[in-house]
């Protein structure tokens, strides 16, 4: 016979364990074991029967997978922390005592040095692991090397965060494997495809991180320590992947006069590699004369190679029978998208090579240089106050073929006042432009590289109100609102309609008795007639945009919109055409402008709404009657289903209201 | 004493009697191991005790002489034991009874019961105990006291008060302070004016305290001695005479040379040599040094420290592992949208309501959690003041927070919603109220269409019937037919030839041709199927009443020449009030239903012979309404929480369903035969199938109150309908296919609401016209109404 099973001796019960129990367990104290399950990766679970497993209790309490906590009691270092504690206790006497020396020697000397080799090894058993979880780890540490050093954040730890990422960064270049990047209001988002995985990290902007309030830092620092561990293993692997020497040369003198990325010098394992490689970086060190001379020969066939490729935003590829993958775009925007390779690095590779890039002294150099030398820029300057390390710090360099600016210019006078000067040596912005330099300003990088080509500089030129910046990674969803479509490919039915006719009242009233705008209506009311919805045939036209304006005409309208019912409707409209063409050939035998026809385009906005507001009507009746139809579960299953699409759905319509009002408010602004 | 020591004593006691038994049989049969039990010690003598005592009672039954001679002298051995004694007697009482019970051996009584009074002369003497007859002439022993013989000597204990700890005061009322140990009163010592006498005459004697010992009631008196101790303890001082609390240390260990040394052993020579061993160890560092191995001690520099970081390929023999199943790997951060841009479409830009609900709400409910802003150029971009705030709780997240794999619900709500008939495709059915037939007075119980379709007949409170023509809305007929009954029911016979229609009132059921609307032909074929019986009703009272005279069910009669005239021909009487009337299908049988009526209840009227029968001897539960089975015989009864179906060839219970209902109020077939709906005072209405259960198949609650009545088309057209208290009708498109395999469609299809609720009553009743899609409803405002 089985024998009688006791409550809470198996299943659930055990298989889970309070945090209390698990400390108990490992015979640690709570600081170390959050630092254990930190480097571990262990985290609490969710019960499904928490009651079950907590026995009853209510109280909320945290739970761990069992096996987890018996996992961590083979842990090595488990042992590091009892050693560590054990020295604690003798410095602790010693310092009781007054022996600082003692003490010091003892921190100096017995302190156990963790090491987490081989949890990195155990976390992430494949590199591809590791570079799925690199997200945080980068954010984490581009974070910490923008930090001051303070009592909780040692300047060690600072530099190591920075030579790490520097060292990534200078991995991402090499490899050209940046493929987008984002300016937020929280900072810069990054995204790189290394090795097929998609890493997204965040940079902060260089500004003081305000680090009051409940931050503890000794969690982050925990979390730090591990991660510098596997960023550093990460780099050693990217770096000998791409046949680097790891660690690379790094230069404290230049690091301290700030030349950051420049101040690392990469090499290759083998000597093909290392002449290409340093080329760059030992230009660096050169003098600027010698570099003019050096690029210029380099820069020559460099454009004789890519010009055919890349100057041509016009040129077309047609006839060109690429390798490439295709782009399939579909035609309808409810059809399915078809996930399709990224660009090659290859491409990524040549975007910029061609150009010369000079950073004027109000931008930031950090991301802008490692956006473009990963796009392949190998020239760039900056403003010798930005730091060491430019390809030139000489504003007037002949092969500064782009400049990137963040000031508006001066007034025109005072700009000619100057150029008036004639062959000034010295091409200054913003007293001065430079023939045949393009001014843009550092948004048009990010749009180039997220759009994956050269964009008209014009819209980005100084002072220039710039187009919005859109994230690169929102894909367009069936419901959502896109704004990088038109307003009248996404809006409902009906809707344009109702917008105006609500909007009515607000609106002032704008009386113009233009001949122009009268036909402008005639042609409207023709098309509808036509059977096509008045919206799509006007909005295309920049003329008709101000068509609203033409909707606005003071009208006898109300006792019209009483009048014309469903019913009514339906059976006048052929009446209705009729008359209406009469009516237009009177006015054209007239020559006079038409008083009524106005009405009508209105009434006929009416009438959409109507015919559509009965249409929606009658939909939600029949699904009210399908769902009465359903089984209690399902209907809460569609209940819950439906909460996502509705709210979804009212945020695409607050939107696109808001999208309609600034079209309206522009091109009255326009009109007046 | 308690008694259980005492008989634990007398277990123990008994060892060596058991020891004695065993000696016995020992001699009988065991001869060679007898030494051997002799030599062994009393303890375990006493350990066997037990298992002795009862192979001793078992052996009584089978060698009485032996065992008796061995009690015997047992009982010789130790007769100072009082207990044992005793025990010893009672087990001698037991043997000798043993033998009388068996009543098997005469001999054996003989031999048993000499030697037993034998044993009895001899304890005479030393037994503490005499023999004399009680009541009923059995011996009955009357112990003397027992003497306890205690081995110590007691005789210092002082007589003391034995009264405990309690205080004294309690016998302030009393002359004595409490009872010695022989319970005798201890009694009060002399107080007050004759002490005082005393005391004037006596000096205060030496050591007198002043105080009354409480355990004696005497006064306390103490020496010289113990006053002095008492002083000392109050000072803190050391109680005993004499006592150093500081004594000179003794020095066990001195430090002074002693003379003689204890060992006269020389020194030995290595006390004097330079050590060899130490030289070598000294050269050898020497040498270490001079080769540059050991190196003075420098502190490491930092930046040697820094360079201790040693990076390897740690993936260099990289393996896949499978995933453990229940770890979750940590979801990353969604990418930002287009409103964390830092210039992001204006449209993006929450506009003033927007803003200002985000700064009043909590940081927990905001759904996001930054503002979208608008900078016009990069370099007016200013930190982001949240950052280490939000990568802190992202870490936070990562080991704090426990990791459920949420089932995303990725399913097409569209795929959900029932495929349900086009509504065009469900037309025609009732919308609107198209007439409506005033002129009853109170509620109007019952209507029904006539077969034909052109007139509906109404019953109600006042007890009239009427007759309305449909079209037109006016009534054509009406008669009185009880002045005290309402009128609860009408019904059409559905044959189409002949019009008959059927009224229940009170008890009766009026058969009533109303040939003013009728054209000829049809009156008179209709009165020739009610007059067709009133033969066979003459010839049957002789051939049922077998000698004794048994009232018969139902009383066929005529109503009166009144009545008759306005062509209510025939009155059928049971023995109590008729709520429900259903016809067979084919005219010649209908069933009437008095819920009262106990075994009576369900009555089957044969119109052909005007007989009435009572097809259920004992019903159980109440019956609420019967129906006939539209093809087969089958005859269902629904009783307030069941539905019942009987055959009534085989006369037989067919099925019994389920509609867990609390009470049903109506039930009607689908014409198909297959299908049942129920409508129930308790707000709901159910659809059963027959085919496939006993238990509903759909269960409608749309009502607010009761249902009374629920009825399907006739007519082919896919239609019910219920009336409910509640004022409305509701119309359901119920289609039933003849394929077993689907089940019914049922799509509700309109609320009909006109009727007034007159005092918590709304629609009594329904009934579809047999071929439109029209119903007509009876209210309890006085109206019918025709829906179409």
């Amino acid at each position: 016979m089985a024998r009688i099973q006791k409550k809470g001796k198996a299943g659930a019960a055990k298989n889970y364990i309070t945090r209390t129990r698990a400390v108990k367990k490992l015979q640690i104290s709570l600081p170390d074991f959050r630092r254990l399950c930190i480097f571990k990766g262990i985290y609490p679970r969710e019960p499904r029967k928490k009651k079950t497993v907590s026995k009853g209790s209510t109280a909320a309490t945290t739970f761990y997978y069992t096996k987890d906590i018996q996992y961590l009691l083979h842990e090595p270092l488990l042992a590091k922390f009892r050693e560590h504690k054990a020295v604690a206790k003798k410095i602790a006497r010693a310092l009781g005592r007054g022996e600082s020396g003692d003490a010091a020697r003892l921190e100096r000397n017995l302190v156990p040095k963790i090491k987490l080799d081989h949890i990195i090894k155990e976390r992430y058993p494949t590199f591809v692991d590791a570079l799925r979880d690199l997200d945080d780890a980068l954010s984490m540490l581009f974070l910490f090397a923008n930090l001051p050093s303070s009592e909780h954040v040692p300047a060690k730890t600072i530099a190591l965060c920075q030579k790490l990422c520097h060292e990534f960064e200078h991995y991402v270049i090499v490899s050209h494997s940046l493929r987008r990047s984002f300016l937020s209001i929280k900072g810069i988002y990054y995204q790189a495809t290394i090795q097929g995985q998609d890493v997204l990290w965040l940079v902060p902007y260089r500004f003081v991180q305000r680090t009051g309030g409940d931050i503890d830092f000794r969690i982050m620092g925990t979390f730090v320590e591990f991660y510098t561990t596997l960023l550093g293993f990460v780099n050693y692997r990217l770096y000998t992947s791409v046949g680097l020497v790891y660690p690379p040369k790094f230069n404290a003198n230049m690091d301290a006069q700030g030349a950051e990325l420049s101040a690392f010098q990469i090499e290759g394992k083998s000597v093909s590699t290392n002449g290409e490689r340093l080329h760059g970086e030992v230009s660096a060190a050169a003098t600027s004369e010698a570099q003019e001379v050096a690029d210029r020969i380099a820069n020559v066939p460099d454009a004789e190679e890519d010009q055919p490729e890349n100057l041509p935003v016009a040129q077309d590829d047609e006839e060109e029978n690429t390798e490439t993958i295709d782009k399939f775009e579909a035609v309808a925007p409810d059809a399915d998208v078809l996930p399709q390779p990224e660009a090659s690095s290859a491409e990524a590779a040549s975007l910029f090579a061609p150009y010369t890039f000079y950073l004027a002294r109000e931008t930031p150099r950090a991301p802008l240089e490692f956006i473009l030398k990963a796009f392949g820029c190998k020239r760039v300057g900056w403003d010798a106050t930005l730091g060491e390390g430019a390809f030139t710090t000489n504003e007037s360099d002949p092969f500064i073929t782009h400049q990137i600016i963040d000031r508006t210019p001066l007034p025109a006078d005072a700009a000619e006042a100057i150029d008036g000067g004639g062959a000034a040596p010295r091409v200054q912005w913003p007293r001065s432009t430079m023939p045949g330099r393009i001014y843009v300003q550092p948004q048009w990088v990010w749009d180039c590289i997220n759009q994956g080509k050269l964009l008209r500089p014009d819209l980005y030129g100084p002072g220039a109100e710039l187009p919005p910046h859109l994230s690169p990674w929102m894909k367009p969803k069936k419901g959502e609102y896109d704004p990088k479509l038109p307003l009248h490919e996404q809006e409902l039915e009906g809707e344009a309609e109702a917008f105006e006719e609500d909007d009515e009242s607000a609106s002032e009233m704008e009386v113009t008795d233009d001949v122009e705008d009268a036909r402008d209506a005639m042609e409207r009311e023709s098309s509808v007639e036509a059977g096509e919805g008045m919206h799509v045939a006007s909005s295309d036209d920049e003329e008709d945009e101000d068509d609203d304006g033409g909707d606005q005409r003071p009208a006898v309208e109300d006792e019209w919109e009483g009048f014309d019912s469903d019913a009514e409707s339906d059976i006048s409209e052929g009446e209705a055409a009729r008359l209406q063409h009469q009516r237009e050939l009177e006015a054209e035998a007239t020559g006079n402008p038409l008083e009524p026809e106005v009405e009508t385009a209105r009434s006929k906005n009416a009438v959409v709404r109507k015919k559509v507001e009965k249409k929606r009507k009658e939909q939600a009746e029949e699904r009210e009657r399908q769902k009465m139809m359903l089984s209690n579960k399902k209907r809460k299953l569609l209940k819950r289903i439906e909460y996502g699409s509705n709210k979804r759905d009212a945020e695409a319509e607050n939107l696109r209201r808001k999208k309609r009002r600034l079209d309206r408010t522009s091109s009255n602004k326009g009109a007046v | 004493m308690a008694p259980n020591p005492r008989k634990r004593k007398v277990v123990t006691r008994d060892a060596p009697s058991a020891s004695e038994s065993e000696e016995e049989l020992a001699d009988g049969l065991l001869d060679g191991i007898l030494s051997h039990s002799e030599g062994e010690s009393d303890v375990d003598q006493e350990e066997d005790a037990e298992s002795d005592t009862s192979s001793v009672i078992e052996g009584l039954s089978d060698e009485d002489e032996e065992d008796a001679e061995d009690e015997q002298a047992s009982s010789d051995t130790d007769p100072e034991d009082g207990e044992a004694g005793i025990r010893e007697q009672m087990r001698k009482l037991k043997t000798r009874d043993a033998p009388t019970r068996l009543n098997g051996v005469d001999h054996a009584l003989e031999l048993d019961s000499r030697p037993a009074e034998n044993g009895l002369e001899e304890q005479e003497e030393g037994r503490n105990y005499t023999v004399t007859t009680d009541a009923n002439g059995n011996p009955r022993y009357l112990y003397k006291e027992i003497d306890p013989v205690y081995d110590s000597d007691d005789s210092d204990a002082e007589a003391t008060n034995t009264i405990g700890n309690i205080p004294l005061s309690y016998y302030d009322e009393y002359p004595h302070i409490g009872y010695d140990i022989n319970g005798k009163k201890i009694m009060r010592p002399a107080k007050g004016e004759a002490l005082d006498a005393l005391l004037d005459q006596i000096d205060i004697p030496k050591g007198w305290t002043g105080l009354t010992d409480p355990a004696t009631g005497k006064p306390l008196n103490l020496s010289e001695e113990e006053l002095d101790v008492l002083k000392r303890l109050t000072r803190n001082e050391v109680v005993e005479d004499g006592y150093d609390p500081y004594p000179d240390m003794v020095y066990y260990f001195s430090g002074k040379q002693e003379v003689m040394p204890l060992s006269a052993a020389p020194e030995p020579k290595r006390r004097f040599v330079p050590s060899k061993h130490e030289a070598k160890r000294v050269m050898k560092i020497v040498k270490a040094i001079r080769e540059g191995r050991i190196q003075p001690y420098k502190p490491p520099s930092e930046e040697e420290e820094e360079e201790e970081r040693v990076y390897y390929d740690v993936w260099a023999d990289e393996k896949p592992r499978p995933e453990n199943s229940m770890h979750i790997a940590a979801p990353k951060l969604p990418p930002p949208g287009y409103d964390a841009s830092y210039h992001p479409p204006k449209e993006y830009l929450p506009d003033k309501n927007e803003e200002a609900a985000w700064l009043e709400a909590d940081e927990e409910d905001r759904e996001k959690d930054f503002l979208p802003k608008n900078y016009e150029a990069l370099r007016k971009v200013p930190g982001y003041e949240r950052f280490v705030k939000e990568r802190f709780e992202r870490s936070l997240d990562l080991y704090l927070a426990p990791r459920v794999r949420r089932n995303k619900l990725n399913i097409d709500p569209e795929s959900l919603l029932p495929k349900l008939p086009n509504p065009d495709d469900l037309k025609p059915f009732p919308t609107t109220c198209a007439a409506i037939f005033r002129g009853q007075e109170g509620r109007v119980r019952s209507v029904s269409f006539d077969p034909n379709g052109i007139f509906v007949a109404s019953g109600g409170d006042d007890g009239y019937v009427r007759i309305w023509e449909l079209l037109t809305g006016r009534q054509v007929w009406n008669v009185k037919l009880s002045s005290e009954d309402a009128v609860d029911a009408v019904k059409w016979m559905p044959t189409k030839d002949a019009s008959v229609l059927t009224a229940a009132a009170g008890e009766s059921v009026y058969l009533i041709v109303p040939y003013s609307i009728l054209s000829p032909d049809v009156e008179q074929a209709s009165r020739a199927i009610l007059d067709a019986g009133w033969g066979y009703a003459a010839a049957k009272p002789s051939t049922t009443t077998n000698g004794v005279t048994k009232e018969p069910p139902g009383k066929w009669a005529r109503p009166g020449t009144k009545l008759e005239s306005k062509g209510v021909l025939v009155q059928a009487t049971v023995r109590s009030a008729i709520k429900i009337i259903n016809w067979h299908r084919k005219g010649d049988y209908f069933a009437t239903v008095s819920p009262r009526g106990q075994s009576s209840a369900v009555a089957i009227h044969t119109l052909s012979k005007h007989l009435t029968q009572l097809p259920f001897r004992r019903l159980k539960g109440i019956a609420q309404t019967a129906q006939f089975h539209p093809s087969k015989a089958i005859f269902f009864v629904a009783t307030r929480n069941t539905i019942r179906s009987y055959d009534l060839a085989k006369q037989e219970l067919v099925k019994i369903l389920q509609p867990g209902a609390k009470w049903i109020s109506s039930i009607d077939v689908h014409p198909g035969g297959d299908n049942i709906i129920v409508g129930t005072y308790d707000k709901r209405l159910l659809w059963h199938d027959l085919d496939l259960s006993t238990k509903p198949y759909k269960t409608l609650r749309f009502h607010q109150e009761a249902i009374r009545a629920v009825r399907f088309h006739q007519g082919g057209l896919p239609l019910f309908a219920d009336a409910s208290d509640d004022g409305s009708l509701q119309i359901f498109h119920g289609k039933v296919v003849g394929d077993l395999m689907e089940n019914a469609t049922i799509v509700p299809l309109k609320v009909l609401k006109g009727h007034k609720v007159k005092s918590r009553l709304g629609v009594m009743d329904v009934d579809w016209h047999p071929r439109e899609p029209w119903c007509v409803s009876a209210g309890a405002d006085g109206t019918c109404r025709l829906w179409n």
